[in-house]
């Protein structure tokens, strides 16, 4: 089979991957390389999907011996399979990354034959790339579940970033959709990882010239909407990933049916509104100090479809507002719609001059749009509705309506 | 009305500055030589490029302002606009009064405009780290055209330098007729006209086609979404895309 045929099926069985990033790295070019990588990280396209494409996501392989519910490339599905070489991997990465269509390689695979064969080969090829070719572009690799972590811990020398996929969010769901694959086996190796990271860390503080182990730390992907579990539980466990595995992401894919299960719910459009409402909480989580259990809890354990999780969570919490941006503390800002990081910073700063009336907050740069229904400046009040629970949700709410409303012309009814 | 005509370049623009601060009128227009129209009115100052003065200029904005002062300065100059200079002066004589803490206020009109013009420009250049794209030349030599909004040539080329040691290669500013040259060494700026003729490797065609092919493939039909994708992408970026 040729590199053209490889590469399309080698991609296409990729595709479900949430991972795109290529932030987090400092890796530096050597005197006569190819490859830098940019700390903040840089998108090289976005596919029709309008999702950012930073990374030559491929699978080293896609045979498997695994046979999981939701997974398209699962043993029983009848599809075309192939495998790479590592040279093959290295020469297409090499002349994406000159041409500059990508920032990096991301490496995944399925399991082949067994998880030690597997990781050897992630790891030939990542030897190849860094010691043959002279690549220090970005380079993310899956840790095969189950593989021997020295084989692990010597891919995680070479690489930027490390991930292993959940995917389900339940051992229960786990043990129903994908019976072969043992929790421990994806937990193990994360653990390990994530004491790997912080060591080297603490190394790298003590000798400027400690090796590499994973420098943008390590990631992971949940499956939204493939079993049953609710937003509460899904966003407690990224909490517990985020805090006891010290993670640097977890990824939120919402579940696209490829093949007919009857394990698996039926649904017509992936639940995109829902993965985007995962995203906007995880953030409340790392850049807002917010914990799980404020945003949901057992009696409301999904999120409101119209309202995004800070608003919702802000109109249920009027006895807190309005708050005075004159007066309140930073983390107290932060907790206003509309008001990220930035703003409560700028606000922070700008109020040792002046007291910073409506317009000084315009001319700061603040978009108001959300936030002048919780805040007073210099005592008076600008959005000029009552502060009623019903009226601010309607206020804040996503126009989704117009959605349907544009829904009545869809193609079948233009066609009749 | 005082008009400084300078030739074009930053060394220029700040040998500019330089005689206005030591002047007793603030000139009404700084523009560059081969915009200007002759008027019937006016004093005409033509200023001579002088390094030295240039240098002085540059060092106390880094002393006594700051280097983010500085970038959001040149990058400003860089985005060509018209009457830019004249706004980077007003800006500069606020500065030079308030130091470092102009890099944090965002009350101030005339410092506003150049730190939004300065994002502005920055933003682009951000987009083309990701969006240029290279193709092989014959004799080793890799190959990049691109029509900047902007002037980004000066400020988008030490990113490649320090990325593709390995290659020589060639960014080239189509609408500007600018181009620059890396040797595996070092940098340098010539005219577009200087460069030779492009002439595709055999295997590029073959590359491109994979390019494309990955492109198709890694999206997801289910999540189709062009919107997204053209708010991202805007279609100015389109015309030298291999994807697009």
């Amino acid at each position: 089979m040729n590199l053209g045929k490889k590469l399309e099926i080698l991609s296409e069985a990729a595709k479900y991957d949430a991972s795109c990033s290529s932030s987090g790295s400092n890796r530096k070019n050597s005197t006569s390389g190819l490859g830098n990588s940019a700390q903040g990280g840089i998108c090289h396209s976005w596919s029709d999907d309008g999702r950012c494409i930073s990374l030559l996501k491929i699978l080293f392989t896609n045979y498997c011996i695994y046979d999981c519910a939701y997974c398209v490339n699962r043993r029983s599905n009848d599809l075309p399979r192939t495998t790479f070489t590592p040279q093959e991997v290295a020469e297409l990465t090499i002349n994406f990354y000159k041409r500059n269509y990508i920032e990096g390689l991301f490496l995944s695979s399925a399991i082949h034959k067994n998880a030690d064969y597997t990781m050897e080969k992630i790891l030939k090829t990542v030897e190849l790339l860094r010691n043959k070719h002279n690549y220090n572009g970005y380079i993310h690799l899956k840790a095969i579940p189950g593989a021997d972590y020295q084989l692990v811990k010597q891919a995680g020398e070479y690489a930027d970033r490390m991930s292993v996929n959940i995917e389900l969010p339940s051992r229960k769901s786990l043990a129903e959709l994908a019976p072969q694959k043992k929790p421990e086996d994806i937990l193990k190796p994360m653990k390990k990882i994530g004491k790997g990271v912080k060591e080297n860390k603490e190394e790298k503080r003590k000798y400027e010239n400690a090796p590499n182990f994973v420098p943008g730390g390590q990631s992971t992907q949940l499956i939204v909407g493939a079993s049953p579990e609710p937003d509460y539980q899904i966003l407690k466990l990224s909490e517990g990933l985020y805090n006891n595995l010290n993670l640097k992401r977890v990824y939120y894919s919402a579940f696209v049916p490829v093949n007919d299960n009857n394990k698996l719910p039926t649904i017509n459009r992936p639940p995109l509104i829902r993965e985007h409402r995962l995203y906007q909480a995880d953030w409340l989580l790392r850049f807002y100090n917010f914990e799980a259990d404020e945003l949901l809890d057992q009696n409301h354990p999904n999120f409101n479809i119209e309202l995004d999780p800070k608003a919702d969570w802000a109109v249920n919490h009027l006895e807190k507002f309005p708050i005075e941006v004159n007066k309140a503390d930073y983390q107290t800002l932060l907790r206003v719609p509309g008001i990220g990081p930035k703003s409560a910073a700028r606000i922070v700063r700008s109020r040792k001059r002046i007291k910073l009336g409506y317009y000084d907050l315009i001319n700061i740069g603040m978009v108001l749009k959300r936030a002048k229904y919780f805040i007073t400046c210099k005592g008076k009040y600008f959005a000029g509705v009552p502060m009623k629970k019903e009226i601010l949700e309607e206020r804040l709410a996503n126009k989704s309506k117009n959605w349907n409303q544009l829904a009545l012309f869809n193609n079948k009814e233009v066609k009749n | 009305m005082i008009y400084y005509l300078y030739d074009g370049s930053f060394s220029g623009f700040l040998t500019a500055i330089y005689k206005a601060f030591y002047s007793k009128e603030d000139p009404d227009s700084i523009i560059k030589k081969s915009l200007y129209k002759p008027r019937l009115f006016g004093e005409i100052w033509e200023i001579e490029t002088d390094e030295n003065n240039a240098d002085k200029v540059a060092k106390a904005i880094k002393s006594k302002i700051s280097r983010q002062s500085y970038k959001n300065i040149y990058y400003s100059f860089l985005s060509e606009q018209e009457k830019i200079e004249i706004e980077i002066y007003y800006y500069l004589k606020i500065a030079f009064e308030k130091g470092k803490k102009i890099d944090k206020n965002w009350a101030n009109d005339q410092v506003r405009k150049i730190k939004k013009t300065s994002r502005k420009v920055g933003r682009e250049r951000h987009k083309y780290l990701g969006l240029l794209r290279f193709r092989e030349l014959k004799k080793e030599v890799l190959y990049a055209p691109f029509e900047p909004t902007y002037n980004l040539l000066p400020i988008i080329s030490s990113h490649f330098a320090s990325r593709i040691k390995n290659n020589r290669w060639v960014i080239h500013d189509k609408k500007r007729e600018l181009a620059v040259v890396y040797d595996k060494n070092e940098w340098v700026m010539i005219g577009g006209e200087e460069l030779p003729k492009i002439n595709y490797t055999n295997r590029e065609h073959y590359y491109q086609n994979l390019w494309k092919d990955f492109f198709e493939n890694i999206s997801i039909e289910n999540r189709r979404n062009l919107k997204r994708q053209s708010n991202f992408m805007p279609k100015k970026y389109w015309k030298y895309l291999i994807e697009k």
